[in-house]
């Protein structure tokens, strides 16, 4: 080591929050001195500190005899301006496990940002080993800043994590692919009252298996395991995870691990774990010769804080929030929220009031408001992790504010939203339970009368609500991965240390802004982490981000660029209008973009769902004069017990889904249990009894209103048909010869006999088993490939699909894959693993011979103008990624003697499907070609089949919808959303309101029905037929996207029909259609909720606030159409009676001309029976429809009456109160 | 409710009089209706519809429209809009996308694009907006004036609906009506509207797109083959400026491009260059914008290559268009002898007896063009021994885990890339570039990827996302590869001077003695994965070996190849001469029964239709569906 002679190696490690240096001997690679540090964002002057803290350790050494290596996602900035050499970090981490732990085999790092995996392997031919390393994706960065968020969340005192132990037997889902995922779903088990050791280590348990199916990118984890970074060197109980689940994945795959070695050793955390990758950046350098890394003299560094890092951020950055401070001053006057006094009250008095309560995501606000509907008192408080104990606090403070003047609350009723909604309806038998929509659009038309747009951000959520009539017409709501804006600008205030509530302030000072682009919170933080190394300042970042907040708002959730189009009067309202950075962001935003715009802040914004609250409970009191709610001391005295364990998990279905009981006891000694945690109404019960009754009211609403998403998931995978049974042997058929050429290919049709293969052929066939999973696009395909099995003579039980998907498929067999799609595409390997593992059963004869997942490169689609008819390329693609997953390092299919087949086919061309089908099957199956495309023929006929019923069932339920006036629901999807695993029971939550759910599939497609509601376009020749699309969309490649977006055109023409759309997360089809489907609807303003971002998790909170306020909007959309109906046939009786009258002027004028038309007297006749009729008013008799309809009783005419308004139904769902 | 119409009282009404107009009923009623409506307060339904697809602009207007164009490299871009400018359109040059461009993109975008959509949409806006806002131009006059003009993208990802974003975006950002212009379009056009469209899609349109495409190419190529071991820093930049403005003006002015070319290869060749400096070769793989494009949407990967100290292997668009040439000939291969005809988009439909033939002699026309074309363009600039990838191969390569009909982006080629590159030692490394969430490329190849690196140990492979921000992230990854490929690359360097014994100084020295292989375009054979490792041994070779015994090694090479194929043929002959006969008499036979059959009209008839699929050959002119239904 020439070049180092007397030269001493540093190593500095800059991290997204600690910066870590060692000082290693070049020769003998001892550590000479280390030393660790938070940086708090000044990263370079951390370096400094710590470069003087070395030169002060080593006083003998010269200033000119140092060598410097830096590492770390920060260290960037601080290279030229120490003459450090930059090492990347998982290079450095590499080269220090190489030389500190030769036998190491995996290294796995958690780190504040990234995670990181290395896993060495052993060449065998050279006997080498080789590192290959991998980081996580952006989505599901930051999982150390997410336990520590989370941390604060479960409300976790210290020392409480480092010294919690995994425990595998209470573990509730949490979805650890994002950290913001991560975060609403800590929020949701703390709201429902589970112990904070269950909520950690949960999310624990979910961080070890993201990371094990998708950072290891299906590779093992292979022993010894070395455990580095911050959470997993403090957390015990990740540990624990760590050394119970990587055994698990050893066992699955059959590796050979030393079982004589103890866990603890095979995966383990090394001492001085926190210094590895500083130690790894001097390993480097000390390999580097030459100059490299020479150490500049401190005062180069001192520069740079002091002159350079500012001097080239001025080009890419935006303008301040406010140009100079009188606009800010000006701004301030205009906007401040006038601080709230509350009430005095004179000793003795007796004040009646009515309480409101929200109990939002992050914290709990109560308001006591008088019969005036003023407000009185306001309490507040950050929310401890269980509702109930939330509410006796905020209630406690409401009294004591009063009966500390002296005073005494006489409470009229007690009215809640939020999240502890529910539960408070349960145990204190709140007056009223309100979704938070409707109690935030309740309270800001108290407060500014007729409005266009109320704007709320909470901690979490974004929601935006458009008025019409002082009533929500529509609404928006962020979904998971736009959430938690409000929490970032808490958080990034935390980050620098100053209270939120100098946020404004510091922002306002700013001389300009970084200029973030909008998104998730995860990327703004990997946004923020990037700028603050380009050298930004806090108050810079601060006012960036503040500025970023509008664009998340209208450009992310709402989606509609021309604001001006939604009105101009805004309210904005939510905890995050106490910020005036903020708030300034958001009206400079709008008046930009709407011209006279009114920005109205909400005077007590954090509170507008507990007044909104407040003030229905004052209405239903005012008008029923009576409260159901147990009273206040009542209340504070309630006893309560949450109860999670082994008793408590359901067992009504297989999703077996962890509950939580919070049994409540009141003082007059009644109790109540509320549960929560589960995924079905069946999770709604306790006893069998009760489950069973439950069912059998759930199935007379679905007999009454059918839900076809469903039916159409199930039958897909069912037999329905029998084919008709092969040809036999020597039956004359018509088939055609080609002859090919040079030049030409010559087709000639002749006749021959049908070709069959041999007996013993047959009886082998019959013992064959083919496995197929029930995932994508078999959701449209199935039937054919059941036919065309069935047919060939493969026994009606060996055809063999894969079981639903549900939460544990996922979980069991999650663990191969190497990328991360979307959920659709990624739960097929867990359905392969169902296949191997459960429906491969050698032992009992029941073994499967072939695995068959078709790479179908086109689908059927009903759209006749398309472009092609393709798959998505991922759904496509995945058989063959399932294909590597399966055989990368054990061929799983081999190993069991299964052949796994994916030939590519296309449903658009039927010829060349059956070729492949022969191809593939021909020699394996034993069939002739002529018998294989029979059966291909068999297949078709069973998908005809298979549509023409779903089409006669959906036409039963338009038809009697639109005669009675309700409303049906299409659920807007990709076929594989019809799995319950994929839409999580979405469209059942409406079904049990009471709307029947309609798919795409299941709508009439034929021109006699379909005509009627394209009349226009038919008749000003925009389109030839009612089953184009290229007048709406010309780019429709995508068979299921231009379904899609065909469906959404029907919904637009017809009254009747509202729409649910679903999308799953990382969906790259539906994102182009996103726009094209809210013009459709918006422009015939149909209805429409949409559930976008949907994963492997059920989005639970989501969900009920969609669902809830939708139903709300349903409800007044049904009474406009009730309304509506009645006008047009008004309208069409008064035409019928027009036309009438002018048909016998008519006659009257040819009897002058003395000619008569018979044409013309038949239609007189015919009219004025109709006209009679209306008068007679004899009711019309409905047609039949086709097919086999459970819909309404069967007359004894074999005609259907079509169902009566459902009052069962009504019951299942009390309407939340308006 | 009585009877409002009162039948006996027809005396009220004047009876019409003989020749007087009788009663229109229809119109009655319509009038009628629309009095009720009004009154019973029944809006009128409205539907939407597309009315930005499509648009055009006529032959009159030519004279007035500007044409927009951009998404290639820069050299492409620039050589393509002087190609236009000859034909007498009047051109403008979009800017390289920059992060003005995705931020303008994402506000008037869909959520949940993907970048390069983002990019190139919002480009196009972000021009328009500073032309309104800055430039004071109006609104109207933007859109009358300005037309944008791009390939269509087809096919099954998001990129192929990256239109209708356009249209989205323009409506949103108030550009209603503003005209984006496909290729693959025109068909439709004039029957539309009676009118000849203004922009003529025509043989010399598309050479003169040729043209540039392929010239951008090499000029490219030669760039990135040159400025990692140039020793003066700047100097291959310096001569690419002037090498790109000697194109641009012979396209410009209808003069010779290959002199143009042969002009700028003494430019180049006048840059120092030294090739012994260890720079491993990083081939640039993945989706295929984010991997040409230059600018911020791939964090002008390239460029950051190169800083770092690596050598990048690019992909051509010329290959693309060969990738096009191959999925064409692929498809209909694959449906030659069905038995009938299917109707999808790929399927022989309407192909005919001699279809099939036909297809078949245009499509290896069309690349043995663009392969001959991209060579002698190569061969005046310079750009010696490079061979566009052999389509057929790759794909075979990758068949056993990408099955060839997948399609959307790179199809298997971004798996077969990897399998050559690792197999013939192409680089030291592979660098899969792709946009965030890209469909093809993260959501499949990646995953099928992941066994050939299990397959071929020891292979470099980084797959990286580019979403446009967090280029920290972006480049920490891609520098944790390049480490290991710098290690390879001097491993193989060392193994180099092992192996042939000399030092590198003794090359240095012959390289300064032998200026001819040391000169700027000089290409040493491959033989390694890196440049500077074929150098070792291009020239240990000439160090180790004296002129005569090369000279006896070459005929020596020679002739064993000579000897091989002659004894190849010997021993083939009689089954070769066997073929050879029974496909000439098959040939003659079959030509004279379809002479028998189709008389002295088949000579015309094969002639149109050879012409009509040569012309269908080229990717801008895959029929759409609706070009096909129409004819």
């Amino acid at each position: 080591m020439a070049a180092f002679e007397g030269e001493l190696v540093i190593g500095m490690d800059v991290g997204s929050t600690t910066v870590k240096a060692v000082v290693v001997h070049p020769e003998t690679k001892q550590i000479l001195w280390n030393d660790y540090q938070r940086h708090h964002t000044k990263q370079p002057e951390k370096v400094l500190e710590l470069l003087e803290a070395i030169h002060a350790a080593f006083p003998d050494q010269p200033k000119d005899k140092w060598r410097m290596f830096a590492t770390g996602s920060g260290s960037g900035p601080i290279c030229a301006p120490t003459g450090a050499k930059f090492v990347q970090e998982v290079n450095s981490v590499t080269l220090a496990v190489e030389h500190l732990h030769p036998d190491v085999l995996s290294v796995i790092e958690l780190g504040g940002q990234d995670a990181k995996i290395i896993m060495f392997k052993e060449d065998s031919n050279t006997g080498q080993k080789t590192a290959s390393t991998s980081m996580n994706d952006k989505c599901a960065s930051g999982t150390g800043a997410t336990i520590d968020k989370c941390m604060i969340k479960v409300g976790a005192e210290p020392g409480f994590a480092t010294s919690l132990r995994f425990d595998d037997s209470k573990l509730h889902h949490v979805a650890a692919k994002c950290g913001v995922f991560a975060e609403t779903d800590i929020v949701n088990l703390v709201k429902t009252g589970i112990p904070k050791d269950e909520v950690l280590n949960s999310l624990a348990d979910a961080i070890v298996l993201q990371n094990l199916s998708v950072l290891t990118r299906g590779n093992t984890l292979k022993a010894r395991v070395l455990l580095l970074g911050g959470p997993n060197t403090y957390l015990p109980f990740l540990q624990d995870c760590w050394r119970q689940r990587i055994p698990e994945t050893w066992r699955d795959r059959g590796y050979d691990y030393p079982k004589d070695i103890p866990l603890e050793d095979l995966i383990f955390v090394p001492k001085n774990a926190e210094l590895y990758a500083a130690f790894g950046a001097a390993t480097y350098g000390m390999a580097e010769g030459g100059d490299a890394g020479k150490l500049l003299p401190i005062e180069s560094l001192n520069h740079f804080i002091s002159h350079g890092r500012r001097a080239r951020l001025g080009e890419q950055a935006g303008p301040p929030l406010s140009a100079h401070a009188n606009e800010t001053h000006e701004f301030t006057d205009t906007y401040k929220i006038p601080k709230f006094k509350p009430a005095t009250f004179t000793p003795g008095q007796v004040v009646r009031g009515v309480i409101g309560l929200d109990g939002g995501s992050t914290s709990s606000k109560a308001v006591l408001i008088d019969e005036e509907g003023e407000i009185l008192v306001k309490a507040y408080q950050l929310s401890k992790g269980n509702p109930i104990q939330d509410t006796k606090d905020l209630l406690a403070s409401i009294q004591d504010h009063l009966t500390s003047q002296g005073a005494t609350l006489e409470c009229l009723g007690f009215g809640a939203t939020g999240y502890a909604a529910d539960v408070l309806e349960e145990t204190v038998l709140a007056d009223c339970n309100i979704v938070e929509t409707v109690a935030h659009m309740m309270s800001a038309v108290h407060f500014f009368g007729d409005i266009d747009v109320i704007c709320d951000i909470g901690g979490q959520d974004i929601k935006v609500l458009f008025m019409k009539n002082g009533d929500i017409q529509n609404f928006k709501l962020s979904n998971s991965c736009s959430a938690g804006n409000g929490m970032l600008l808490q958080a990034m205030a935390d980050q620098f240390g100053i209270p939120v509530t100098e946020y404004a302030e510091n922002a306002f000072k700013a001389e300009l802004a970084p200029k973030f682009s909008y998104g998730c919170a995860v990327f703004l933080d990997t946004d923020r982490v990037n700028f603050q190394k380009e050298g930004y300042q806090k108050e810079e970042l601060l006012a960036g981000l503040a500025q970023v907040l509008p664009k998340n708002v209208w450009q992310y959730v709402v989606q509609i660029p021309r604001l001006a189009s939604l009105g101009r009067k805004f309210v904005l309202q939510g905890g995050t209008q106490y910020n005036l950075a903020a708030v300034k962001a958001q009206v400079d935003y709008i008046k930009q973009r709407v011209p006279g715009a009114e920005v109205f802040v909400h005077p007590h914004t954090g509170e507008a769902g507990a007044i909104g609250a407040a003030i229905e409970t004052l209405r239903r009191y005012k008008r029923s004069g009576k409260s159901r709610f147990i009273g206040i001391q009542p209340t504070l005295d309630l006893m309560f017990k949450t109860k999670n364990d082994e008793e408590t998990v359901c067992h009504f279905c297989p999703n077996e889904c962890k509950r939580t009981f919070i049994d409540t006891q009141r003082p007059d000694g009644s109790t109540s249990r509320y549960i929560s945690g589960f995924s079905c109404e069946k999770g709604t019960v306790e006893s069998k009894d009760a489950m069973l009754a439950l069912v059998k009211e759930r199935k007379a609403t679905a007999a009454q209103f059918p839900n076809i998403v469903d039916y159409e998931a199930n039958r897909a995978f069912e037999r329905f048909y029998a084919p008709e049974p092969l040809p036999a042997p020597g039956t004359i058929i018509e088939d055609v010869r080609v002859t090919k050429g040079i030049f030409r290919i010559k087709r000639e049709t002749y006749r021959r006999p049908f070709e069959r293969s041999s007996e013993e052929a047959a009886k082998r066939r019959k013992s064959i088993r083919i496995g197929m999973p029930r995932v994508l696009n078999m959701y449209t395909t199935a039937p054919f490939f059941r036919t065309y099995f069935e047919t060939l003579g493969i026994g009606r039980s060996n055809v063999v699909f894969s079981d639903q998907t549900t939460e544990d498929l996922f979980v069991e067999g999650g663990k191969y894959g190497s990328v991360d799609p979307c959920y659709p595409s990624k739960v097929v390997q867990a359905h392969i693993h169902n296949l191997l593992f459960h429906k491969h059963e050698p032992e009992r004869k029941r073994q499967l011979d072939y695995l068959f997942f078709p790479i179908l490169t086109h689908v059927p689609s009903f759209v006749l103008d398309t472009q092609d008819n393709t798959s998505c390329p991922i759904v496509a693609g995945t058989p063959d990624v399932i294909k590597s997953a399966f055989t990368k390092e054990v061929d799983f299919f081999a190993e069991r003697g299964i052949e796994y087949l994916d030939p590519a086919l296309s449903f658009a061309e039927p010829m060349l499907m059956a070729k492949r089908m022969f191809e593939t099957f021909g020699k394996r199956l034993g069939v002739t070609e002529d018998e294989s495309d029979h059966a291909c023929r068999q297949g078709q006929k069973a998908l005809a089949l298979f549509d023409q019923d779903l089409q006669d069932k959906g036409r039963a339920i338009l038809e009697t919808v639109e005669d009675e006036d309700r409303i049906a629901i299409l659920v807007l999807n990709r076929p594989y959303h019809a799995d319950p695993g994929m839409n999580h029971g979405i469209p059942e939550e409406f079904q049990v309101l009471g709307y029947p759910i309609l798919s795409i599939r299941s709508i009439p497609r034929d021109r006699e029905y379909l005509d009627r509601y394209f009349k226009e376009e038919l008749e000003n020749g925009t389109i030839k037929n009612p089953l184009e699309l290229n007048h709406i969309w010309p780019e429709n490649y995508s068979a299921n996207s231009a379904q899609k977006v065909w469906a959404a055109n029907f919904a637009a023409h017809h009254p009747n029909v509202a729409v649910l759309d679903l999308s799953s997360f990382k969906c790259g089809h539906d994102a182009p259609t996103y726009g094209m489907i809210d013009q459709i609807l918006q422009t015939s303003k149909t209805p429409a909720a949409a559930l976008h971002d949907l994963d492997a998790n059920k989005p639970g909170g989501s969900i009920k606030i969609r669902v809830k306020t939708y139903a709300h909007s349903l409800r007044l959309q049904q009474e406009r159409l009730e309304d509506v109906a009645g006008r047009k046939r008004d309208l069409s009786h008064a035409i019928d009676k027009k036309r009438l009258e002018l048909l016998k002027l008519k006659q009257q004028q040819l009897a002058a001309t003395q000619s008569q038309d018979p044409e013309i007297a038949r239609s007189i006749e015919e009219l004025a029976e109709k006209v009679t009729r209306y008068e007679t008013k004899v009711p019309v008799q409905v047609e039949q429809p086709k097919g086999i309809v459970r819909l309404g009783r069967k007359a004894t005419d074999g005609k259907i009456v079509p169902v009566q308004s459902n009052q069962s139904a009504q019951q299942v769902a009390p309407p939340p109160a308006e | 409710m009585t009877q409002q119409v009162v039948f006996d009282a027809p005396k009220k009404r004047a009876l019409p009089i003989a020749g007087q107009a009788t009663l229109d009923i229809d119109a009655e009623l319509a009038k009628f209706e629309a009095d009720e409506r009004a009154r019973l307060g029944l809006e009128k339904e409205e539907h939407w519809v597309e009315d930005m697809a499509n648009l055009m602009f006529t032959k009159s207007e030519k004279s007035k429209i500007t044409l927009l164009i951009g998404g290639l490299t820069m050299a492409q871009d620039y050589l393509i809009g002087a190609s236009f400018t000859h034909l007498g359109y009047s051109t403008v040059n979009l800017d390289v996308p920059n992060e003005d461009a995705l931020r303008v993109g994402k506000e008037f975008g869909n959520r949940g694009q993907c970048n390069p959509t983002y990019f190139t949409v919002g480009n196009l806006v972000k021009a328009l907006i500073t032309l309104r806002d800055e430039k004071g131009m109006s609104t109207k006059d933007i859109i009358d004036k300005y037309v944008f003009l791009t390939a269509g993208a087809c096919g099954p990802c998001r990129f192929g609906m990256y239109v209708t974003e356009y249209r989205k975006a323009l409506r949103d950002a108030g550009f209603d009506g503003f005209r984006v212009m496909l290729f693959q379009q025109q068909g439709g056009l004039s029957q539309a509207s009676g009118e000849e469209s203004g922009l003529e899609l025509n043989p010399k349109f598309f050479i003169g797109l040729l043209k540039g495409l392929i010239a951008g190419d090499v000029l490219n190529g030669i760039g990135y083959r040159l400025r990692p071991f140039e020793v003066e820093p700047g100097a291959t930049d310096k001569a690419m400026e002037q090498a790109k403005k000697n194109c641009h003006d012979a396209l410009l002015n209808g003069k010779s491009i290959l002199k143009a070319l042969h002009r700028s290869k003494k430019l180049f060749d006048a840059v120092k260059v030294d090739r012994t400096m260890v720079k491993p070769k990083t081939a640039i793989i993945g989706e295929f914008w984010a991997m040409t494009t230059e600018g911020a949407g791939n964090y002008a990967l390239q460029r950051f290559l190169e800083q770092e100290g690596s050598e990048a292997d690019i992909q051509f668009v010329s290959a693309w268009l060969l990738y096009n040439v191959w999925e064409l000939r692929h498809d209909t291969k694959n449906r030659a002898t069905l038995r009938s005809e299917d109707k999808g988009k790929q399927s022989l439909a309407g192909a005919g007896e001699y279809g099939v033939f036909t297809r078949q002699i245009g499509l290896w026309a069309a690349d043995k063009a663009i392969r001959a074309g991209f060579q002698v363009y190569a061969h005046a600039a310079g750009f010696y021994g490079y061979h566009l990838p052999d389509m057929d191969a790759i794909a075979d390569m990758a068949a056993p885990y990408y099955n060839n009909d997948l399609r959307g982006g790179e199809g298997h080629m971004e798996v077969g890339k990897l399998i050559v590159n690792v197999a013939k030692n192409k680089a030291n490394m592979t660098l899969s570039v792709k946009p965030f969430g890209c469909m093809p490329s993260s959501g499949v190849s990646d995953g099928v990827q992941s066994l050939i690196t299990e397959k071929f140990p020891g292979t470099i492979f980084c797959a990286v996302e580019t979403s446009g921000d967090g280029a920290v992230n972006f480049y920490s990854r891609v520098q944790m590869y390049l480490f290991k490929a710098k290690q390879a690359a001097q491993a193989e360097f060392d193994k180099a001077l092992e192996e042939t014994g000399v030092t590198v100084e003794q090359v240095k020295q012959y390289l300064a003695e032998n200026p001819k292989y040391a000169h700027a375009l000089h290409h040493p054979e491959h033989r390694a994965g890196s440049t500077s490792a074929d150098t070792i041994y291009e020239v240990a070779e000439r160090i180790n070996t004296t002129r005569t015994q090369r000279a006896v090694r070459t005929t020596k090479r020679f002739l064993q190849g000579a000897k091989a194929a002659f004894s190849k043929a010997i021993v083939g002959a009689p089954e070769t001469a066997r073929t050879t006969a029974a496909f000439t008499q098959q040939g003659a036979k079959e030509l004279l029964d379809i002479a028998k059959e189709q008389g002295p009209g088949l000579a015309q008839k094969g002639l149109e239709a050879a012409k009509s699929k040569a012309a269908q050959v080229l990717p801008f002119k895959r029929e759409s569906a609706e070009v096909r239904k129409a004819s």
